[in-house]
């Protein structure tokens, strides 16, 4: 066993840390780790990425990827997480890029993915609808063949971001009789400037409004737009369900918002002193701590193995624990701000920090980390099934 | 960067589990335990064949000379059928004490012994009532005598000889060898709560030699430090059998004509407990490779990381035990199932070396927890912006 990085593997990590921490501008990295980020910011740091060849990593290499090692991709997302960068867009790069690559035609791939690499198209995920979350097989939403375009009719629900959306990959139903509920679903790409696209935001638990919600009156959409086979759209959804992997702990971001929160709690008066030196604090603090450590190292582990070339089936596991480390350090960060935590919005500066001010509404937004992506009782249900067999 | 098994170490833990697990059939805990020397010889003599007793013990003194991941491996694999043979607490821990104490005339005397699986040696630190972590109120009189009442001390019954901590009268902690043959010893035997052999051992003026000559508080905390990240293997070998015994059990036992496994709240504990296994077992496996860097040199806080590792497996270890007895209803409060031995000595390893409580004080009160984690060795530096 071995707990130290390859003098190469750590040549690599200071590269990314080069770029990280000295390409991308300080006020960009702050507001994201106050959870404040602008759209500007998003499209700053992942255009810096991509001059770097970091924006899309994990894409065939022709467009752009770069065929790391799984240790590679490893260090890639926990340092992007540690250094507080603005996720590249997942809907860019993890999701319908490589989706346009596996399965995308040559006119599409060429007309599409630079432009999605350096987020000169900014993508929204057409996935949920109010029926059908993390069942997607319950989908409504229709595309009805009409010559040369499809018919799009329906309602879309919980995009992210989809406020800055300029094109959203749709998964809609193209034949309403096939015999089971995933088979007729197609994968289309939809230009939200089209006529008969409207869409709402949706007011958050926060205040924030990061999630919009899209309706569909006949939008026509040219059967170009299709991406692969007609009817195959929901292999195409489970392959991209399936890539996103790495950083999906998010170990890098607990890191830094644990380092940002035991250098909070040295300022923070209690009536018996900073509250760093509070027993019930740093035994709290502890228990995060140790669930760091040991998520950190079947991360590892899960490297390892897949640099072995073995697949490891513990995903569904970083995503349940992951998220839980993280919503109780959002817990924590907001139990240490105290009553400053609780304003949700000022201008009045605090002696406490930015980071206390927005502490309330962080825990509050954070809650929505073991409901997307597959809720965590799914990820529970994932784990049971083709773990323990049960 | 890599925290998996050369096949040799695979190797190692199938050779030991297919061992023991013919020692260990159902029930084997509870007959081992119970009878008069309190493990099974047989095993005990296959392990000594295998070399397992010679595992710490270096190749100078007869031994294998391994490193920790070999002691993660074996112990693993032991705590796979709950087997209470004392390789942790009757040699390795000895073993450790005596190579970085010892004069060159103990260790040449006891570590071959140790090795051969010849003997055992109980290590005797606690004390009634006293906090782990203080000098104990053992005295050690200026002709090595010994005074003081050591409690618990793990298969006392068995062992040829006392590790015995005690204060001398210039106020050092040292470590002294007992004969348990020795005048002025009075034993008081009993069973610990996963009815293995524990007893109160009283010293009035007992003869004892110093293993060597310098103050043991070092040696004392890096070995119980070693100790406590091998018995975290031992818990993740329990803790997966616990968990297989329970999924076992969920499928095949009916409730209102249907599998346990068919009700979703208990499917979603089981997974649970899964989870907090894979954790643990990363946390274990870490702690092991940071004592196997800092073997070859490296500078890491091995205190520190045993403290971390021990806490979170020893919280974890205390979940698993209720959740297995739990999800096996009233079968798992049998003392004939074998989820409940298993349960119960996982209690029993949050107890052992000082407990979970001290540890955690211990790593509560440390610098190092203001500092963020990472597993990795050498990351921590210029990570935050």
């Amino acid at each position: 066993m071995d707990l130290e990085l390859s003098p190469a593997d750590r040549e690599f990590r200071d590269g990314l840390r080069e770029v990280f921490l000295g390409k991308i501008p300080e006020d960009v990295r702050r507001r994201s780790t106050l959870g404040r980020t602008t759209r500007e910011d998003i499209v700053t740091s992942q255009r810096v990425l991509n001059q770097h060849g970091l924006a899309v990593p994990h894409w065939p290499r022709e467009w752009g990827g770069r065929g790391w090692t799984p240790t590679q991709s490893h260090l890639y997302s926990a340092e992007l997480q540690r250094a507080g960068i603005p996720q590249p867009l997942a809907f860019n790069v993890s999701m319908v890029g490589p989706i346009i690559a596996e399965f995308g035609s040559a006119e599409q791939k060429r007309k599409f993915l630079p432009a999605t690499a350096n987020l000169d198209i900014w993508w929204s995920q057409g996935f949920s609808e109010p029926e059908a979350g993390s069942d997607l097989a319950g989908l409504r939403t229709t595309a009805r063949r009409d010559g040369d375009h499809y018919v799009l009719n329906g309602q879309k629900t919980w995009t992210t971001l989809g406020q800055y959306g300029d094109w959203m990959f749709v998964l809609a139903r193209t034949d309403p009789d096939a015999p089971r509920k995933q088979q007729g679903l197609s994968f289309l790409l939809l230009d939200l400037n089209t006529p008969g696209v409207e869409r709402r935001p949706i007011r958050l638990i926060d205040g924030s409004a990061e999630v919009n919600e899209f309706f569909f009156d006949d939008v026509r959409l040219p059967v170009e737009n299709l991406v692969g086979e007609e009817n195959k759209g929901w292999s195409y959804a489970k392959f991209l369900l399936g890539n996103e992997r790495n950083g999906i702990a998010q170990i890098g971001a607990s890191q830094r918002i644990y380092a940002d929160l035991a250098a909070a709690a040295t300022r923070r008066p209690t009536e018996d002193g900073p509250l760093a030196g509070d027993p019930q604090f740093r035994a709290a603090l502890h228990r995060v701590k140790t669930t760091l450590l040991a998520l950190e190292a079947t991360q590892l582990r899960v490297t390892a193995a897949s640099e072995n070339g073995k697949a490891s089936p513990v995903s569904s596991l970083l995503k349940l624990e992951g998220t839980q480390a993280l919503q109780e350090l959002s817990l924590l960060r907001m139990r240490a701000a105290g009553s400053d935590g609780m304003l949700l919005d000022t201008e009045a500066p605090l002696p406490s920090g930015e980071a206390a001010a927005v502490s309330a509404a962080q825990y509050l937004n954070l809650r929505k980390l073991s409901i997307f992506g597959g809720s965590n009782e799914i990820q529970r249900g994932v784990i049971a099934k083709t773990i323990l067999g049960l | 960067m890599n925290l998996e098994f050369t096949d040799d170490q695979r190797l190692l833990f199938e050779t030991v589990d297919q061992a023991v697990g013919r020692g260990y059939p159902a029930g084997g805990r509870a007959a081992a335990t119970g009878s008069e020397l309190g493990w099974s010889d047989q095993v005990w003599q296959t392990l000594g064949e295998l070399g397992l007793t010679g595992l710490t013990v270096s190749a100078d003194h007869d031994g294998a000379g391994a490193g920790p991941v070999e002691v993660y491996t074996s112990l693993a694999a032991m705590g796979k059928h709950a087997a209470a043979e004392p390789l942790l607490d009757g040699v390795y821990l000895p073993s450790w004490l005596i190579a970085e104490l010892g004069t060159a005339e103990q260790a040449g005397q006891l570590l071959p012994q140790l090795a051969a699986g010849s003997t055992t040696i109980a290590v005797a630190h606690a004390e009634p009532g006293r906090p782990w972590g203080l000098a104990p109120a053992t005295t050690a009189a200026a002709d090595g005598s010994l005074t003081g009442v050591k409690s618990p001390v793990r298969n006392a019954d068995q062992a040829d000889r006392f590790l015995v901590t005690a204060v001398d009268e210039t106020g050092r902690t040292g470590v002294y060898l007992v004969e348990a043959t020795a005048g002025g010893i009075t034993r008081a035997d009993g069973r610990a709560a996963d009815w293995g052999h524990t007893s109160q051992v009283e010293f009035a003026g007992t003869p004892a030699a110093r293993l060597g000559d310098g103050a043991a508080d070092a040696a004392l905390r890096m070995a119980f430090s070693r100790a406590r990240v091998a018995i975290t293997a031992e818990a993740i070998g329990l803790m997966e059998a616990g968990l297989a015994m329970t999924v076992e059990y969920l499928k095949t036992r009916k409730q209102f004509g249907v599998p346990l496994a068919t009700f979703q709240a208990l499917v979603h504990r089981a997974v649970d407990v899964y989870s907090r296994v894979e954790l643990a077992r990363s946390m274990a496996l870490w702690a092991t490779a940071v004592i196997e860097a800092h073997d070859n040199g490296g500078a890491v806080d091995l205190p520190g990381t045993a403290d971390d590792a021990f806490v979170f497996v020893a919280d974890v270890a205390t979940a698993v035990a209720e959740e297995i007895v739990q999800l096996h209803g009233g079968i798992g409060m049998t003392y004939e199932s074998d989820v409940a031995h298993h349960a119960a000595r996982l209690i029993a390893i949050t107890e052992s070396f000082g407990g979970v409580s001290s540890a955690r004080r211990r790593a509560i009160a440390s610098e190092a927890l203001l500092v963020a984690p990472s597993a990795l060795l050498g990351n921590a530096t210029s990570a935050a912006p």
